[in-house]
Protein backbone atom coordinates (compact mmCIF):
# COMPACT_ATOMS: atom_id res chain seq x y z
CA UNK A 1 0.00 0.00 0.00
CA UNK A 2 2.74 2.13 0.78
CA UNK A 3 6.03 2.90 -1.20
CA UNK A 4 8.38 4.63 -0.58
CA UNK A 5 10.18 7.48 -2.89
CA UNK A 6 13.34 6.97 -4.01
CA UNK A 7 14.85 10.40 -3.98
CA UNK A 8 14.18 11.15 -0.66
CA UNK A 9 17.52 10.83 0.55
CA UNK A 10 18.86 13.13 -2.13
CA UNK A 11 21.13 15.41 -0.35
CA UNK A 12 22.43 13.07 2.11
CA UNK A 13 25.49 14.59 1.12
CA UNK A 14 25.89 16.09 4.75
CA UNK A 15 29.40 16.49 5.14
CA UNK A 16 29.15 18.38 2.01
CA UNK A 17 28.37 21.99 0.85
CA UNK A 18 27.87 23.58 -2.45
CA UNK A 19 26.98 21.79 -5.92
CA UNK A 20 28.32 21.18 -8.96
CA UNK A 21 26.31 19.69 -12.10
CA UNK A 22 27.73 18.01 -14.64
CA UNK A 23 25.64 18.27 -18.08
CA UNK A 24 22.64 17.18 -15.75
CA UNK A 25 19.28 18.53 -15.56
CA UNK A 26 19.28 18.14 -11.77
CA UNK A 27 20.69 20.60 -9.37
CA UNK A 28 22.11 20.29 -5.66
CA UNK A 29 22.20 23.30 -3.42
CA UNK A 30 23.86 22.11 -0.03
CA UNK A 31 22.20 24.88 2.24
CA UNK A 32 24.92 24.11 5.39
CA UNK A 33 27.62 21.60 6.45
CA UNK A 34 29.77 21.22 9.51
CA UNK A 35 30.96 19.54 12.65
CA UNK A 36 29.54 20.25 15.79
CA UNK A 37 31.70 20.57 17.64
CA UNK A 38 34.34 21.17 15.26
CA UNK A 39 37.44 20.91 17.47
CA UNK A 40 40.57 18.37 16.00
CA UNK A 41 40.60 15.01 17.18
CA UNK A 42 37.09 15.20 18.97
CA UNK A 43 34.07 13.27 19.44
CA UNK A 44 31.78 15.38 16.87
CA UNK A 45 28.15 15.47 15.28
CA UNK A 46 28.39 15.87 11.48
CA UNK A 47 25.44 17.69 9.86
CA UNK A 48 24.27 18.60 6.67
CA UNK A 49 21.44 19.69 4.51
CA UNK A 50 20.72 20.28 0.99
CA UNK A 51 17.87 21.25 -1.91
CA UNK A 52 17.64 19.34 -5.00
CA UNK A 53 16.13 20.52 -7.92
CA UNK A 54 15.41 20.43 -11.53
CA UNK A 55 16.34 22.55 -14.51
CA UNK A 56 13.74 20.50 -16.33
CA UNK A 57 10.76 21.32 -14.08
CA UNK A 58 9.59 21.01 -10.53
CA UNK A 59 10.31 17.17 -9.72
CA UNK A 60 13.88 16.24 -10.10
CA UNK A 61 14.45 12.91 -10.96
CA UNK A 62 14.52 10.32 -8.33
CA UNK A 63 17.79 9.36 -6.62
CA UNK A 64 19.58 5.60 -7.49
CA UNK A 65 22.81 6.27 -5.41
CA UNK A 66 24.63 8.51 -2.66
CA UNK A 67 28.19 8.59 -1.82
CA UNK A 68 29.44 10.48 0.63
CA UNK A 69 33.15 11.60 1.57
CA UNK A 70 34.58 12.98 4.40
CA UNK A 71 37.83 14.61 4.64
CA UNK A 72 40.98 12.51 5.02
CA UNK A 73 41.80 11.64 8.91
CA UNK A 74 38.19 11.40 10.12
CA UNK A 75 37.87 8.11 12.02
CA UNK A 76 35.30 5.76 13.69
CA UNK A 77 35.46 3.98 17.20
CA UNK A 78 31.83 2.58 17.50
CA UNK A 79 33.34 0.70 20.90
CA UNK A 80 29.97 0.67 23.03
CA UNK A 81 27.84 -0.04 20.56
CA UNK A 82 24.82 -2.32 18.95
CA UNK A 83 24.08 -3.16 16.20
CA UNK A 84 20.26 -3.41 14.30
CA UNK A 85 19.09 -6.47 12.14
CA UNK A 86 17.80 -4.99 9.03
CA UNK A 87 14.73 -7.59 8.94
CA UNK A 88 13.88 -6.70 12.61
CA UNK A 89 13.93 -2.71 11.77
CA UNK A 90 11.88 -3.99 8.69
CA UNK A 91 9.58 -6.51 10.83
CA UNK A 92 8.89 -4.27 13.45
CA UNK A 93 10.46 -0.64 13.11
CA UNK A 94 12.73 1.74 14.80
CA UNK A 95 11.60 1.02 18.22
CA UNK A 96 12.81 -2.77 17.83
CA UNK A 97 16.36 -1.42 17.34
CA UNK A 98 18.64 -1.29 20.38
CA UNK A 99 19.62 2.26 21.68
CA UNK A 100 23.59 1.89 20.85
CA UNK A 101 22.52 0.76 17.46
CA UNK A 102 21.71 4.71 16.48
CA UNK A 103 23.83 6.33 14.11
CA UNK A 104 21.58 9.33 13.31
CA UNK A 105 18.84 11.27 12.25
CA UNK A 106 17.31 13.55 9.08
CA UNK A 107 14.63 14.63 7.12
CA UNK A 108 13.21 16.63 4.42
CA UNK A 109 10.83 16.87 1.86
CA UNK A 110 9.50 14.63 -0.63
CA UNK A 111 7.65 15.08 -4.10
CA UNK A 112 5.53 13.11 -6.37
CA UNK A 113 3.40 13.30 -8.93
CA UNK A 114 -0.57 11.95 -8.15
CA UNK A 115 -3.46 12.57 -10.02
CA UNK A 116 -1.83 15.42 -12.77
CA UNK A 117 -0.64 16.84 -9.54
CA UNK A 118 2.39 17.34 -7.65
CA UNK A 119 2.01 16.08 -4.11
CA UNK A 120 4.95 17.16 -1.47
CA UNK A 121 5.72 15.04 1.50
CA UNK A 122 7.54 15.26 4.93
CA UNK A 123 9.60 12.38 5.44
CA UNK A 124 11.94 11.58 8.51
CA UNK A 125 15.01 9.04 8.01
CA UNK A 126 16.74 6.96 11.27
CA UNK A 127 19.69 5.47 10.96
CA UNK A 128 21.33 2.69 12.42
CA UNK A 129 24.17 0.90 12.36
CA UNK A 130 23.82 -3.31 11.45
CA UNK A 131 27.57 -3.80 11.50
CA UNK A 132 29.64 -2.71 13.82
CA UNK A 133 33.13 -4.37 13.23
CA UNK A 134 36.15 -2.32 12.33
CA UNK A 135 36.17 -2.57 8.07
CA UNK A 136 32.68 -3.94 7.98
CA UNK A 137 31.08 -0.92 9.14
CA UNK A 138 27.17 -1.23 7.83
CA UNK A 139 24.29 1.21 8.49
CA UNK A 140 20.11 0.43 7.41
CA UNK A 141 18.27 3.30 7.41
CA UNK A 142 14.50 3.97 7.81
CA UNK A 143 12.15 6.23 5.98
CA UNK A 144 9.09 7.63 7.09
CA UNK A 145 6.59 9.79 5.73
CA UNK A 146 2.49 10.35 7.20
CA UNK A 147 0.85 13.06 5.30
CA UNK A 148 -0.94 12.74 3.14
CA UNK A 149 -0.11 8.91 1.88
CA UNK A 150 2.02 6.81 4.91
CA UNK A 151 5.03 5.58 3.49
CA UNK A 152 8.29 3.22 5.23
CA UNK A 153 10.84 2.33 3.63
CA UNK A 154 14.05 0.46 4.75
CA UNK A 155 16.83 0.43 2.70
CA UNK A 156 21.16 -0.06 3.98
CA UNK A 157 23.98 1.42 3.24
CA UNK A 158 27.61 0.86 3.70
CA UNK A 159 30.67 3.26 5.11
CA UNK A 160 33.56 3.24 2.15
CA UNK A 161 36.76 5.66 1.37
CA UNK A 162 36.99 7.91 -0.92
CA UNK A 163 39.89 8.54 -2.90
CA UNK A 164 42.11 10.94 -2.49
CA UNK A 165 41.83 13.65 -0.67
CA UNK A 166 38.51 12.26 0.99
CA UNK A 167 38.81 9.91 3.83
CA UNK A 168 36.05 7.45 5.17
CA UNK A 169 32.31 8.64 4.10
CA UNK A 170 29.00 6.42 3.40
CA UNK A 171 27.37 4.93 0.27
CA UNK A 172 23.54 4.24 0.28
CA UNK A 173 21.49 2.26 -2.66
CA UNK A 174 17.94 4.31 -2.36
CA UNK A 175 15.87 1.71 -3.49
CA UNK A 176 12.77 2.91 -6.20
CA UNK A 177 9.59 3.60 -4.89
CA UNK A 178 5.98 4.65 -5.83
CA UNK A 179 4.14 6.21 -2.82
CA UNK A 180 0.92 4.61 -4.59
CA UNK A 181 1.05 3.02 -7.55
CA UNK A 182 -0.68 5.44 -9.75
CA UNK A 183 1.97 8.00 -8.28
CA UNK A 184 4.85 8.53 -9.96
CA UNK A 185 8.51 7.99 -8.80
CA UNK A 186 8.81 9.92 -5.61
CA UNK A 187 11.71 12.73 -5.67
CA UNK A 188 13.30 14.76 -2.66
CA UNK A 189 13.32 18.33 -2.94
CA UNK A 190 15.56 19.19 0.14
CA UNK A 191 16.66 16.96 2.53
CA UNK A 192 18.71 17.41 6.10
CA UNK A 193 21.31 14.31 8.23
CA UNK A 194 22.51 14.20 11.59
CA UNK A 195 25.29 11.58 11.86
CA UNK A 196 26.57 10.81 15.90
CA UNK A 197 27.31 13.30 18.33
CA UNK A 198 30.06 14.31 20.77
CA UNK A 199 28.24 13.23 24.09
CA UNK A 200 26.56 9.64 23.32
CA UNK A 201 27.05 7.13 26.01
CA UNK A 202 25.23 4.20 27.30
CA UNK A 203 25.12 2.02 30.43
CA UNK A 204 26.49 -1.75 30.09
CA UNK A 205 27.46 -4.24 32.43
CA UNK A 206 31.04 -4.74 33.18
CA UNK A 207 32.03 -7.53 35.46
CA UNK A 208 28.46 -7.54 36.90
CA UNK A 209 28.76 -3.91 37.40
CA UNK A 210 26.20 -1.24 35.24
CA UNK A 211 28.59 1.31 33.84
CA UNK A 212 28.14 4.09 31.64
CA UNK A 213 29.86 4.16 28.33
CA UNK A 214 30.80 7.22 26.35
CA UNK A 215 30.77 6.54 22.78
CA UNK A 216 33.08 7.84 20.60
CA UNK A 217 31.36 7.53 17.17
CA UNK A 218 32.85 9.87 14.45
CA UNK A 219 35.67 11.88 15.24
CA UNK A 220 37.22 14.85 13.67
CA UNK A 221 41.23 14.27 12.28
CA UNK A 222 43.59 15.75 14.22
CA UNK A 223 45.12 18.60 11.92
CA UNK A 224 42.79 20.80 9.90
CA UNK A 225 44.52 21.31 5.78
CA UNK A 226 44.75 25.51 5.11
CA UNK A 227 41.69 25.54 3.01
CA UNK A 228 39.42 23.58 5.50
CA UNK A 229 38.22 19.81 5.76
CA UNK A 230 37.71 18.73 1.77
CA UNK A 231 34.09 17.40 1.86
CA UNK A 232 31.71 15.50 -1.06
CA UNK A 233 29.12 13.96 -2.12
CA UNK A 234 27.88 12.42 -5.63
CA UNK A 235 24.73 11.42 -6.54
CA UNK A 236 23.64 8.96 -9.42
CA UNK A 237 19.88 9.81 -10.53
CA UNK A 238 17.41 7.50 -11.94
CA UNK A 239 17.61 9.39 -15.49
CA UNK A 240 21.13 8.44 -15.66
CA UNK A 241 22.89 11.72 -14.52
CA UNK A 242 25.72 12.39 -12.19
CA UNK A 243 25.68 15.44 -9.55
CA UNK A 244 29.29 15.78 -8.01
CA UNK A 245 29.09 18.43 -5.35
CA UNK A 246 32.64 19.28 -3.90
CA UNK A 247 32.76 21.91 -0.94
CA UNK A 248 35.49 22.67 2.47
CA UNK A 249 34.52 23.23 6.02
CA UNK A 250 36.08 25.39 7.75
CA UNK A 251 39.29 24.62 10.12
CA UNK A 252 38.23 24.78 14.10
CA UNK A 253 38.80 28.34 15.29
CA UNK A 254 42.22 28.60 17.95
CA UNK B 1 27.16 -1.52 -2.77
CA UNK B 2 24.88 -3.48 -0.66
CA UNK B 3 21.14 -3.99 -2.19
CA UNK B 4 18.14 -2.18 -1.07
CA UNK B 5 16.96 -4.51 2.05
CA UNK B 6 13.20 -3.07 1.35
CA UNK B 7 11.51 -0.69 -1.42
CA UNK B 8 8.46 -1.96 -0.49
CA UNK B 9 7.66 -2.29 3.31
CA UNK B 10 4.43 -1.86 3.75
CA UNK B 11 4.22 -2.41 7.69
CA UNK B 12 1.70 0.05 9.83
CA UNK B 13 3.24 0.15 13.31
CA UNK B 14 1.62 0.75 16.07
CA UNK B 15 1.23 3.99 16.86
CA UNK B 16 1.60 6.15 20.10
CA UNK B 17 -1.72 6.17 21.79
CA UNK B 18 -3.01 9.82 22.01
CA UNK B 19 -2.71 11.41 25.32
CA UNK B 20 -5.59 12.53 26.78
CA UNK B 21 -5.81 15.79 28.75
CA UNK B 22 -8.27 18.06 29.54
CA UNK B 23 -8.31 21.37 27.30
CA UNK B 24 -9.58 24.42 27.22
CA UNK B 25 -10.69 27.94 28.29
CA UNK B 26 -9.70 27.62 32.08
CA UNK B 27 -7.39 29.62 32.94
CA UNK B 28 -6.65 27.71 36.17
CA UNK B 29 -6.90 23.89 36.62
CA UNK B 30 -6.24 22.19 39.97
CA UNK B 31 -6.02 19.23 41.68
CA UNK B 32 -3.39 17.61 38.79
CA UNK B 33 -5.15 17.93 35.82
CA UNK B 34 -3.41 18.39 32.72
CA UNK B 35 -4.21 21.82 31.92
CA UNK B 36 -4.31 23.64 28.16
CA UNK B 37 -5.52 27.14 27.77
CA UNK B 38 -6.74 27.77 24.24
CA UNK B 39 -3.38 28.36 21.97
CA UNK B 40 -1.48 26.13 23.90
CA UNK B 41 0.19 23.39 22.49
CA UNK B 42 1.28 21.42 25.92
CA UNK B 43 -0.64 20.86 28.76
CA UNK B 44 0.83 20.67 32.52
CA UNK B 45 -0.43 18.78 35.46
CA UNK B 46 1.21 20.00 38.60
CA UNK B 47 0.68 18.20 42.10
CA UNK B 48 1.95 19.12 45.49
CA UNK B 49 2.38 17.23 48.89
CA UNK B 50 3.88 17.79 52.28
CA UNK B 51 5.61 15.12 54.22
CA UNK B 52 4.98 15.60 56.93
CA UNK B 53 2.01 17.23 56.48
CA UNK B 54 0.84 19.08 59.67
CA UNK B 55 0.21 22.56 60.08
CA UNK B 56 3.31 24.58 61.76
CA UNK B 57 5.49 21.51 61.12
CA UNK B 58 8.94 21.60 59.50
CA UNK B 59 8.02 19.75 56.65
CA UNK B 60 9.79 18.45 53.04
CA UNK B 61 7.53 19.98 50.11
CA UNK B 62 7.30 17.90 46.71
CA UNK B 63 6.17 19.47 43.42
CA UNK B 64 5.66 17.42 40.74
CA UNK B 65 4.69 18.34 37.16
CA UNK B 66 3.91 16.46 33.75
CA UNK B 67 3.75 17.50 30.52
CA UNK B 68 1.81 16.57 27.67
CA UNK B 69 2.00 17.65 23.80
CA UNK B 70 -1.77 17.54 22.23
CA UNK B 71 -2.79 14.53 20.54
CA UNK B 72 0.15 12.22 22.15
CA UNK B 73 2.77 15.38 20.62
CA UNK B 74 6.12 15.44 22.27
CA UNK B 75 5.76 18.33 24.75
CA UNK B 76 7.45 21.58 23.61
CA UNK B 77 10.79 22.40 25.35
CA UNK B 78 9.89 24.02 28.69
CA UNK B 79 11.37 27.52 28.77
CA UNK B 80 10.81 29.30 31.86
CA UNK B 81 8.38 28.22 34.95
CA UNK B 82 6.95 30.40 37.67
CA UNK B 83 6.23 28.24 40.81
CA UNK B 84 3.72 30.27 43.11
CA UNK B 85 3.75 28.80 46.55
CA UNK B 86 0.78 30.07 49.20
CA UNK B 87 0.81 32.69 51.34
CA UNK B 88 2.15 31.53 54.86
CA UNK B 89 4.78 28.90 53.58
CA UNK B 90 8.23 29.12 54.97
CA UNK B 91 10.98 28.37 52.92
CA UNK B 92 14.25 29.20 55.57
CA UNK B 93 17.60 28.91 53.46
CA UNK B 94 19.92 30.15 55.44
CA UNK B 95 21.36 27.33 57.32
CA UNK B 96 22.08 25.91 53.25
CA UNK B 97 25.78 26.99 51.92
CA UNK B 98 25.78 29.26 49.09
CA UNK B 99 27.50 27.41 45.80
CA UNK B 100 28.43 29.49 43.09
CA UNK B 101 26.89 28.44 39.85
CA UNK B 102 30.28 27.69 38.09
CA UNK B 103 30.56 25.32 41.22
CA UNK B 104 27.59 23.74 40.46
CA UNK B 105 28.03 22.82 37.09
CA UNK B 106 31.73 21.33 38.10
CA UNK B 107 29.55 19.21 40.52
CA UNK B 108 31.55 20.84 43.38
CA UNK B 109 29.00 21.76 45.69
CA UNK B 110 29.29 21.15 49.32
CA UNK B 111 26.82 18.97 50.98
CA UNK B 112 25.76 21.82 52.96
CA UNK B 113 24.53 23.68 49.98
CA UNK B 114 22.53 21.18 48.76
CA UNK B 115 18.35 22.19 49.48
CA UNK B 116 16.48 19.40 47.49
CA UNK B 117 16.52 16.59 45.21
CA UNK B 118 14.37 15.11 42.65
CA UNK B 119 14.35 13.63 38.90
CA UNK B 120 13.07 14.13 35.43
CA UNK B 121 11.55 12.06 32.40
CA UNK B 122 12.48 13.87 29.52
CA UNK B 123 12.20 13.25 25.43
CA UNK B 124 13.14 14.09 22.15
CA UNK B 125 11.40 13.75 19.06
CA UNK B 126 14.36 12.47 16.25
CA UNK B 127 13.99 11.25 12.85
CA UNK B 128 10.40 9.03 13.76
CA UNK B 129 11.07 8.11 17.37
CA UNK B 130 10.52 9.40 20.49
CA UNK B 131 13.81 9.12 22.33
CA UNK B 132 13.47 8.99 26.56
CA UNK B 133 16.08 10.04 28.74
CA UNK B 134 16.20 10.20 32.65
CA UNK B 135 17.71 12.88 34.45
CA UNK B 136 18.69 13.60 38.59
CA UNK B 137 18.09 16.89 39.87
CA UNK B 138 19.47 18.56 42.63
CA UNK B 139 19.10 21.81 44.26
CA UNK B 140 21.67 23.91 45.62
CA UNK B 141 21.36 27.03 47.30
CA UNK B 142 22.85 29.90 45.15
CA UNK B 143 24.32 33.59 45.87
CA UNK B 144 21.49 35.90 46.14
CA UNK B 145 19.85 38.42 43.51
CA UNK B 146 18.50 41.50 44.04
CA UNK B 147 18.64 40.84 47.83
CA UNK B 148 16.58 37.48 46.75
CA UNK B 149 16.92 33.95 47.34
CA UNK B 150 17.69 32.18 44.76
CA UNK B 151 17.86 28.15 43.97
CA UNK B 152 20.23 26.61 41.25
CA UNK B 153 18.74 23.20 39.83
CA UNK B 154 21.39 21.30 38.06
CA UNK B 155 19.57 18.59 35.97
CA UNK B 156 22.25 15.50 35.19
CA UNK B 157 21.00 13.28 32.23
CA UNK B 158 23.59 10.11 31.35
CA UNK B 159 22.07 8.17 28.01
CA UNK B 160 21.39 8.48 25.30
CA UNK B 161 23.13 11.75 26.07
CA UNK B 162 25.61 12.64 29.09
CA UNK B 163 23.98 15.99 29.36
CA UNK B 164 24.49 18.75 32.42
CA UNK B 165 22.00 21.87 32.50
CA UNK B 166 21.78 24.29 35.67
CA UNK B 167 18.58 26.31 35.80
CA UNK B 168 18.19 29.06 38.58
CA UNK B 169 15.15 30.37 40.00
CA UNK B 170 14.92 33.28 42.42
CA UNK B 171 12.36 34.00 45.08
CA UNK B 172 10.39 36.65 45.23
CA UNK B 173 7.54 37.70 46.87
CA UNK B 174 3.86 37.08 45.41
CA UNK B 175 0.81 38.59 45.25
CA UNK B 176 -2.51 36.90 46.75
CA UNK B 177 -3.75 34.34 47.09
CA UNK B 178 0.24 33.25 46.77
CA UNK B 179 3.06 34.48 49.10
CA UNK B 180 5.93 33.94 46.90
CA UNK B 181 6.88 32.63 43.42
CA UNK B 182 10.05 30.60 42.44
CA UNK B 183 10.65 32.30 38.93
CA UNK B 184 13.29 29.82 37.05
CA UNK B 185 14.59 30.57 33.79
CA UNK B 186 14.50 27.22 32.45
CA UNK B 187 18.10 26.72 29.98
CA UNK B 188 17.76 24.79 26.23
CA UNK B 189 18.34 20.86 26.44
CA UNK B 190 20.50 20.68 23.04
CA UNK B 191 20.74 17.05 21.26
CA UNK B 192 22.15 17.27 18.08
CA UNK B 193 22.22 19.94 15.28
CA UNK B 194 18.81 19.98 13.43
CA UNK B 195 16.82 18.15 16.02
CA UNK B 196 14.80 20.10 19.03
CA UNK B 197 15.85 20.73 22.24
CA UNK B 198 14.81 18.17 25.02
CA UNK B 199 11.33 18.53 26.54
CA UNK B 200 10.47 17.84 30.38
CA UNK B 201 7.64 14.86 30.08
CA UNK B 202 7.60 15.12 34.33
CA UNK B 203 9.42 16.64 36.75
CA UNK B 204 9.05 15.92 40.17
CA UNK B 205 10.99 18.13 42.75
CA UNK B 206 11.55 17.96 46.63
CA UNK B 207 12.84 21.02 48.75
CA UNK B 208 13.39 20.50 52.31
CA UNK B 209 12.96 17.39 54.59
CA UNK B 210 15.79 14.63 55.34
CA UNK B 211 18.94 15.29 53.84
CA UNK B 212 18.39 18.74 52.84
CA UNK B 213 20.06 22.27 54.32
CA UNK B 214 16.66 23.74 53.65
CA UNK B 215 13.67 24.04 56.03
CA UNK B 216 10.29 23.94 54.37
CA UNK B 217 7.56 25.09 57.11
CA UNK B 218 4.26 24.52 56.44
CA UNK B 219 1.86 27.28 57.13
CA UNK B 220 0.04 27.64 60.68
CA UNK B 221 -3.35 28.08 59.45
CA UNK B 222 -5.06 26.39 55.66
CA UNK B 223 -7.62 28.26 53.87
CA UNK B 224 -10.85 26.79 52.66
CA UNK B 225 -10.27 24.39 49.73
CA UNK B 226 -6.60 24.30 50.69
CA UNK B 227 -3.20 25.47 50.05
CA UNK B 228 -2.81 27.25 46.85
CA UNK B 229 0.11 26.52 44.48
CA UNK B 230 0.33 27.42 40.77
CA UNK B 231 2.70 26.62 38.25
CA UNK B 232 3.31 29.27 35.11
CA UNK B 233 4.87 27.33 32.07
CA UNK B 234 6.52 29.17 29.33
CA UNK B 235 7.74 27.03 25.93
CA UNK B 236 10.15 27.59 23.47
CA UNK B 237 7.61 27.62 21.08
CA UNK B 238 6.13 30.37 22.28
CA UNK B 239 3.15 29.18 24.11
CA UNK B 240 2.19 29.33 27.75
CA UNK B 241 -0.10 27.75 29.93
CA UNK B 242 -0.99 28.29 33.69
CA UNK B 243 -1.59 25.26 36.01
CA UNK B 244 -2.81 24.86 39.70
CA UNK B 245 -2.67 22.19 42.35
CA UNK B 246 -4.22 22.81 46.05
CA UNK B 247 -2.79 20.89 48.71
CA UNK B 248 -5.62 19.96 51.07
CA UNK B 249 -5.46 20.91 54.41
CA UNK B 250 -3.62 18.51 56.90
Amino acid sequence: MRRLARALLAALCLTAAGAASAQAAETVQITQAGFSPSTLGAPTNAFGSATIGSTEGPVPAPIEHVNVYGPAGVTLNLEGTGTCAPATLERIGPTACPANSRAGFGGGEGIYMLGGELVKEKYTLDFFLSDNRPGHVALVVFLEGHSPVSVEVVFGGSVIRGPKPYGLGFSLNVPLIKVLPEASDASATSAFVTLGAHNVAYYRNVHGRRTLFHVKGIILPKSCPRGGWPVASQFKFQDGSTVMAKRSVPCPHH
Amino acid sequence: MPPPLSATATRRRARAAARAFVGGALAVCLFGVLCTPAGAATGVAMSVSFQPDRLGASSALTVALRFAGSAGATPAPLSGADVHLPRGLGIDLRAAAVCAAARVRAGRCPRASLVGRGHAQLEVLAGSQTIPEQAVLSAYRGPARGGRPTLEILGVGSTPLSERTLNIGVLRPDSAPFGSVLAIAVAPIPTVVYEPDGSFDSLTLTIGGRGSAARILVPAHCPAGGFPFALDAAFSDGTSTRAGAGARCP
